[in-house]
């Protein structure tokens, strides 16, 4: 019998991860598990619905499953049953010989300043989810208001704003939802600031996101706080200075990047914010920007659901992802939520060899039955062939200049990847 | 023919591709395949056709694949004198303004060193619904085609 191998978490770690394996030995049985009856982690879920060239990688993950005999195991949430899990950890690793943790970071981290909870002060991976229509977001019904402040400086910041600053026609091309769009057109927002702790020198967005911005066509962009940057990475800063003054002076939206300030509070009148207080490290000045909606974009954290300070903490090495042999973690959910694809398949490849030498080193007896016994189990596992018919009937009939017009509901997905196709 | 074909990657969307004209041409040809982080300037030889597939990253730089070969070239200056290439190049034109400069850089790197070119230079771009592999064989056989008249045997 063959080595069983389950990957718990179908994200680009997941995958990469079966990928480099599959390379390394082809007498292995992978099953990827994700508790969503879809496939691809924040491929889907995160990256931004206008870049769709950078989905592409798909592409290469569904090979794992229509040529490589990965098995895709769907709509199965392993952890805590406390948390709705279907299947604990320990009752994974008794059916499969080697269990990888790749389930990612979902929680959205919190500035830890006061105001935080009033209303009209959103996440950010709770948004973006929300735009890339994923099922636990679908209800979230984020009103923006005309005038809205973004905390925070790195790529998903970068993000959400382009999508506020596009016009309806920019969505062009992607699978952006026509009710967001028509719920952002409505919205009609006018300004937004988007507010960075660090100087224009050390923000953690990459220039070619700015770069970008040079495209869009019905806003005005201007960057504050430039002044004395001078050293840091060049090209941040070539890319910011050659952004500011963008547009039309009377352009419909305005965006105004601002440096150097720390968030201090939001404030609201009737449990609504209002303003965003900030105060600068250096000199001590204060910022107040009256807003409707405030968005926080400083990163993600551990949610707890899968005990993972448990299993870093006795990880005899952490820093590769080996818990112990035969369990190991991969990822966002093993480094912390940094980095970006193609660091998740440079650590899925070191990964995969770790577990090749403990495999070699260690050969199980290879008599856990892998997902015969998943599948006997649970009659609500849905497999690659339902994703395929999920795919179908989310790219079949689409509106004007779409790509995908996504299922957002658990029960629909279920319902598409159930329906045998007539023949 | 006796065909090398090297790939420059971040994503793997270059290492997927270069497989696929790997099983491609097998039936014909000889065909090694390599990551271009894996391959030595030192080794190139005249009587193989290189078919490099590169990628472009960042602003339009190498992907991280390609960067030891390139700092390896710089070091090691080889003279690629009657050394034959093609190139196709993946990118996406969400980056408009460097299109494809990798693939562009890999081939400025190949004949600043003397190598020749065969035919154009290809680019596939992400955003748009052409796959790879749909543009890539039939230029690959047209470029192999070409190269038998010019790679000594
Ligand atoms: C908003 C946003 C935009 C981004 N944009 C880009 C970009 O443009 N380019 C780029 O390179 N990177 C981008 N990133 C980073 C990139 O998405 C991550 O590096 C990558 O997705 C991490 O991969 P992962 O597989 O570790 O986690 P994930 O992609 O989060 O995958 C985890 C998977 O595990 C599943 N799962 C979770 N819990 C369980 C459970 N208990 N049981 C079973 N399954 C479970 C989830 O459903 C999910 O499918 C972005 C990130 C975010 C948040
Ligand atoms: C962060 C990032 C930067 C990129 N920069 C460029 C670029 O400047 N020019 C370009 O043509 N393509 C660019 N691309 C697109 C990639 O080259 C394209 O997705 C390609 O298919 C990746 O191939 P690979 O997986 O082999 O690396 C970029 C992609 C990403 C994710």
């Amino acid at each position: 019998m063959s080595v069983t191998i389950a990957i718990v978490g179908a994200g680009p770690s997941g995958c990469y991860l079966a990928q480099a394996l599959g390379k390394l030995r082809d007498d292995l049985a992978i099953d990827i598990i994700d508790r969503m009856p879809v496939p691809y982690g924040l491929v889907r879920y995160g990256v931004a619905p206008d870049h769709q060239g950078t989905k592409g990688v798909i592409r290469q993950f569904a090979r794992l499953f229509e040529r490589e005999g990965v098995g895709f195991v769907g709509n199965l949430r392993i952890g805590d049953p406390e948390h709705g899990a279907d299947l604990t950890l320990d009752e994974l690793r008794d059916l499969y010989d080697v269990v990888v943790l790749a389930t990612g970071l979902s929680a959205d981290r919190t500035l830890g300043v006061p105001g935080e909870e009033l209303e009209g002060v959103f996440r950010a991976g709770t948004l973006t989810r929300h735009w890339n229509d994923h099922p636990d977001e679908a209800a979230h019904n984020p009103a923006l208001g005309e005038r809205v402040v973004i905390v925070g400086n790195g790529n998903v910041a970068i993000d959400i704003l382009r999508i506020l600053a596009k016009e309806t026609h920019e969505f062009e091309g992607s699978d952006f939802g026509d009710h967001h769009a028509t719920r952002l057109e409505q919205t009609a927002v006018r300004t937004i600031d988007i507010v960075g702790r660090s100087p224009a020198a050390h923000a953690k967005f990459d220039p070619v996101m700015i770069r970008e911005l040079g495209k869009l066509s019905g806003v005005r962009i201007v960057v504050e706080d430039l002044d004395d940057a001078t050293e840091g990475e060049d090209k941040r800063l070539a890319a910011l200075r050659e952004i500011d003054g963008h547009g039309a002076a009377d352009a419909a939206k305005t965006v105004t990047f601002r440096f150097g300030w720390a968030p201090e509070r939001a404030a609201g009148t009737d449990g609504r914010v209002t303003e965003m207080h900030f105060h600068n490290a250096s000199d001590g000045a204060e910022l107040v920007l009256a807003c409707d909606s405030v968005i926080t974009a400083i990163g993600f954290e551990d949610d707890t659901s899968m005990n993972r300070s448990g299993l870093v903490g006795r990880a005899s090495d952490a820093e590769a992802g080996v818990v112990e042999p035969g369990l190991y973690l991969a990822g966002w959910f093993k480094r912390g939520p940094r980095g970006t694809i193609p660091e998740n398949r440079a650590d899925a490849q070191a990964l995969a060899k770790r577990i090749a030498a403990d495999l070699e080193a260690a050969p199980p007896s290879g008599t856990r039955p892998g997902a015969t016994a998943l599948r006997s189990r649970f009659d609500t596992i849905t497999d690659y062939e339902g994703w395929l018919r999920i795919d179908a009937a989310e790219t079949a009939d689409l509106p004007d200049a779409r790509c995908r017009r996504k299922l957002t509901r658990v029960e629909d997905m279920l319902a598409a990847a159930r329906a045998k196709t007539e023949t | 023919m006796d065909i090398t074909i090297l790939y420059g990657t971040e994503t793997g969307n270059a290492e997927m591709l270069s497989e696929d004209i790997q099983s491609h041409l097998e039936g014909d040809h000889s065909v090694e395949l390599s990551n271009l982080s894996d391959f030595d300037p030192g080794s190139f030889d005249k009587n193989r056709f290189y078919i490099v597939v590169c990628s472009t990253y960042g602003d339009g730089e190498l992907p991280a694949s390609a960067q030891p070969f390139a700092e390896a070239m710089e070091a090691a200056k080889p003279d690629l004198a009657g050394i034959h290439f093609a190139i196709f190049g993946m990118g996406d034109m969400e980056y408009e303004e460097t299109f494809n400069n990798g693939s562009k850089r890999m081939e400025d790197l190949l004949t600043a060193h003397g190598a020749k070119k065969v035919g154009e230079r290809i680019t596939h771009d992400a955003s748009s619904s052409d796959l790879a592999e749909d543009l890539a064989m039939d230029w690959a056989d047209a470029r192999v085609a070409e190269a038998a008249g010019l790679v000594e045997a």
